[in-house]
């Protein structure tokens, strides 16, 4: 109906922190995570240092974004391919779809792909009749479920195998029989394989695009990023224009820190370049290459001096993983495509901070995003900078503008403040005894709904400062 | 160069709609300055190798015990032999123990000379003669480098192709010790000093088989691409 984002999320908060089932697969797979990801950093010798270099990294790719832009679009002319700079999803839509159509194409294989999931490229393309195929097994299994990905690494991290199994027996073959993930992976590899070789057009998005060489660094476990850039007969890459990097050199820091701080592992096993369509002498690979560069608003980002550091994320979730708020309200709760502390930073930026306020205060400030970030994103301060803009752009109720002057009076005014504390005891202590603690009359409704009321105290704190201090 | 007939109706070119805007946005933001943050080692120089630069990744010693070590660890096969003849032998040996089916090797003179001396008796398709197909059981292709440091093979499209170290379930890679480098950073300077993706289409360092933890977290090898990964490193000549 007409509920806001904002109930939406406060209510599916509610809910999955309340599954107990889905507490225990997330529980399980952040344990997994955090054990490899610890096993992941005692291989680097200086974590820190490696953070601070590709911090480093990124700074001189962003604060030079149109000049590596444009060297890494020169490089992949030349070979052949082709650029398209999109300045809004609709724009990126619009190109792939039509180049889709002026190639004949009927079938679409993708691998992962946030940015594709950020511009609703999939629902774009079938609308207009092209089959869509995701790969990567876990957003395989999402799109069966007609869910976005739960996560930005692992998009099917919600489920357990029986659930996946459930959904594979409906959707794919009903003699599937084992929920064994080795049976389960074999499954979805004969009909993938399929779609494969029959694909015209494979998409896949970019984990780096490297200014000096002209390639884009794509890295995946599963080898479906592999052939969806090697067997269909075109190749196009969409990705944001904040992925570029200088130097070929940069990924010796880059691909270790974006496996250690992703999955844990020392590198991604297929860490692939790609820098145009098939050269004259090769054996195989598309006739056509092109890479969408989309904008959708980062860009804009470039101009916030206090933020412009968010376009250096690498997308590695490392930030999901470790918030405490993430791991009880999951990544679907959130709303966005990007879940998680650095969605809430960003978020905002990318559909308006109106609607997307209350991201900001999904997190308890415990500041651990930006203890792991890889590349040192100071995310705790941008989510309370983005409280500090919503209340500066008005984007706030009225009601709770009045009531913050009033705090604010009171604050200033001490005799104000006593009587207001001695009233609020007063009338709660009324309630209580009425039995309405968490009723809609209860002004500490929030936290009593679901708990017993904390204990009022008989006299306030000026009370007994004054007591103890007339006691010395 | 790949459209040459093509070229002049449909020349390779970038769309100009939204990428002046696009510039021009990006260099009006960077107008904004922003003050670079006090480093937490305060006494690093910012960019670029210094002697005050860190050293991020433990220097690699002994390269060959670390690449098998590393090997290990991705879950790839690493065999050492003497000689071709011992190479061809093991080669042999490997493509026993797989189904029937084709074998795509990659069209260059050294392999030649292996599967002469190996004599498989299994179908041999050339890169020459085109891709892979979808049913080939085993590829056998050169390597660019082997990586000490993260147990990798680095191919390039010269290497048999894209889909060469992909689609069939088992890759066979032919390598030598001379061709061992001991970290990321030397064999990433090497292809850009030696331009080879101005070259090559495609490059990938590859470490290990296909594999996926998608499910629970746990680890399924062979997802999309090949279940095994064989390394023949041939110590002598």
């Amino acid at each position: 109906m007409s509920q806001t984002a904002a109930q939406r999320f406060l209510q599916d908060a509610a809910l999955k922190s309340a599954d107990l089932v889905h507490r225990e697969i997330i529980q399980r797979g952040m344990d997994s995570y955090d054990s490899a990801h610890l096993k992941g950093r005692a291989r680097i010798k200086d974590w820190e240092a490696a953070r601070q270099k590709c911090q480093e990294i990124k700074r001189e790719a962003v604060n030079h974004l149109d000049r590596y832009l444009l060297q890494f679009e020169e490089k992949v002319i030349s070979r052949g391919g082709h650029v398209f700079w999109a300045a809004n999803a609709e724009e990126a839509c619009t190109y792939v779809k039509n180049l889709a159509t002026r190639l004949g194409v009927r079938t679409v294989v993708k691998s992962k792909s946030m940015v594709t999931e950020e511009i609703h490229l999939s629902p774009a393309l079938e609308k207009a009749g092209i089959k869509v195929w995701e790969t990567d097994l876990g957003e395989f299994i999402v799109q069966l479920r007609d869910e976005p990905p739960y996560h930005i690494v692992t998009p099917a991290m919600h489920l357990n195998r029986g659930q996946i199994a459930k959904l594979f027996r409906e959707k794919l073959d009903p003699g599937i029989e084992s929920d064994d993930p080795v049976d389960l992976m074999a499954a979805a590899r004969r009909i993938l394989r399929q779609a494969f070789f029959a694909a015209e057009m494979g998409i896949s998005g970019a984990n780096f695009l490297v200014a000096d060489a002209g390639v884009v660094a794509i890295s995946t476990n599963e080898g479906n990023g592999r052939l969806c850039t090697s067997v269909p007969r075109i190749h196009v890459v969409v990705t944001g224009i904040e992925k570029i990097i200088p130097r070929l050199e940069d990924l010796a820091v880059l691909w270790p820190v974006l496996a250690t701080s992703g999955t844990g592992q020392g590198i991604t096993t297929y860490s692939t370049l790609i820098g145009g369509p098939r050269q004259p002498g090769e054996v195989d690979g598309p006739e056509e290459f092109h890479v969408v560069l989309v904008d959708n608003g980062r860009s804009q980002l470039l101009a916030d001096a206090e933020q412009r550091e968010v376009l250096h994320c690498i997308r590695c979730g490392a930030c999901l993983n470790i918030c405490p708020v993430f791991r009880h309200v999951g990544g679907h709760t959130y709303g966005t495509t990007y879940p998680g502390p650095i969605g809430s930073v960003l978020t905002p930026h990318l559909a308006g901070i109106k609607e997307f306020k209350h991201l900001s205060y999904a997190s308890s400030l415990c500041g651990a995003c930006s203890s792991v970030c890889p590349v040192k994103i100071d995310l705790a301060h941008h989510l309370l900078q983005n409280r500090r803009n919503a209340t500066a752009a008005r984007a706030t109720k009225s009601s709770e503008r009045l009531m913050f002057r009033a705090w604010r009076y009171a604050m200033l005014h001490p005799r104000m403040y006593a009587l207001g504390g001695w009233s609020m005891r007063k009338a709660l202590r009324m309630i209580y005894s009425l039995g309405l603690a968490g009723s809609i009359l209860d002004p500490m409704r929030v936290w009593n709904r679901h708990r017993s009321p904390v204990p009022l105290p008989s006299e306030s704190f000026r009370a007994r400062w004054r007591k103890s201090r007339g006691a010395n | 160069m790949v459209q040459t007939s093509e070229a002049q109706t449909e020349k390779p070119q970038t769309e100009h709609s939204s990428r002046d805007r696009i510039l021009q946005r990006i260099r009006a933001g960077l107008c904004t300055v922003v003050p670079e943050p006090a480093a937490a080692g305060s006494d690093r120089v910012i960019v670029g190798p210094t002697i005050n630069e860190p050293v991020i990744f433990e220097p690699v010693v002994d390269p060959l015990e670390r690449f098998q070590q590393e090997c290990v660890g991705n879950l790839m096969e690493c065999a050492l032999t003497a000689d071709s003849a011992a190479s061809a032998q093991q080669l042999s040996k490997v493509l026993q123990s797989l189904p029937e089916g084709e074998t795509f090797v990659q069209d260059d003179p050294l392999l030649r000379l292996l599967i002469d001396l190996a004599a498989p008796e299994r179908p041999i398709r050339w890169s020459s003669q085109g891709a892979p197909g979808e049913a080939s059981q085993a590829t056998v292709t050169l390597a660019e480098a082997l990586i000490a440091q993260t147990g990798s093979i680095l191919v390039t499209a010269s290497c048999g192709g894209r889909g060469a170290s992909v689609i069939a379930p088992c890759h066979i890679v032919y390598a030598t010790l001379a061709q061992l480098v001991p970290d990321l950073a030397t064999a990433l300077s090497r292809v850009s000093q030696q331009r080879k993706l101005d070259r090559n289409s495609f490059a990938c360092v590859i470490s290990g088989s296909s594999r996926t933890a998608d499910i629970e977290k746990i680890l399924v090898q062979g997802a999309h691409g090949p279940r095994r990964l064989v390394v023949i490193l041939q110590t002598g000549t």
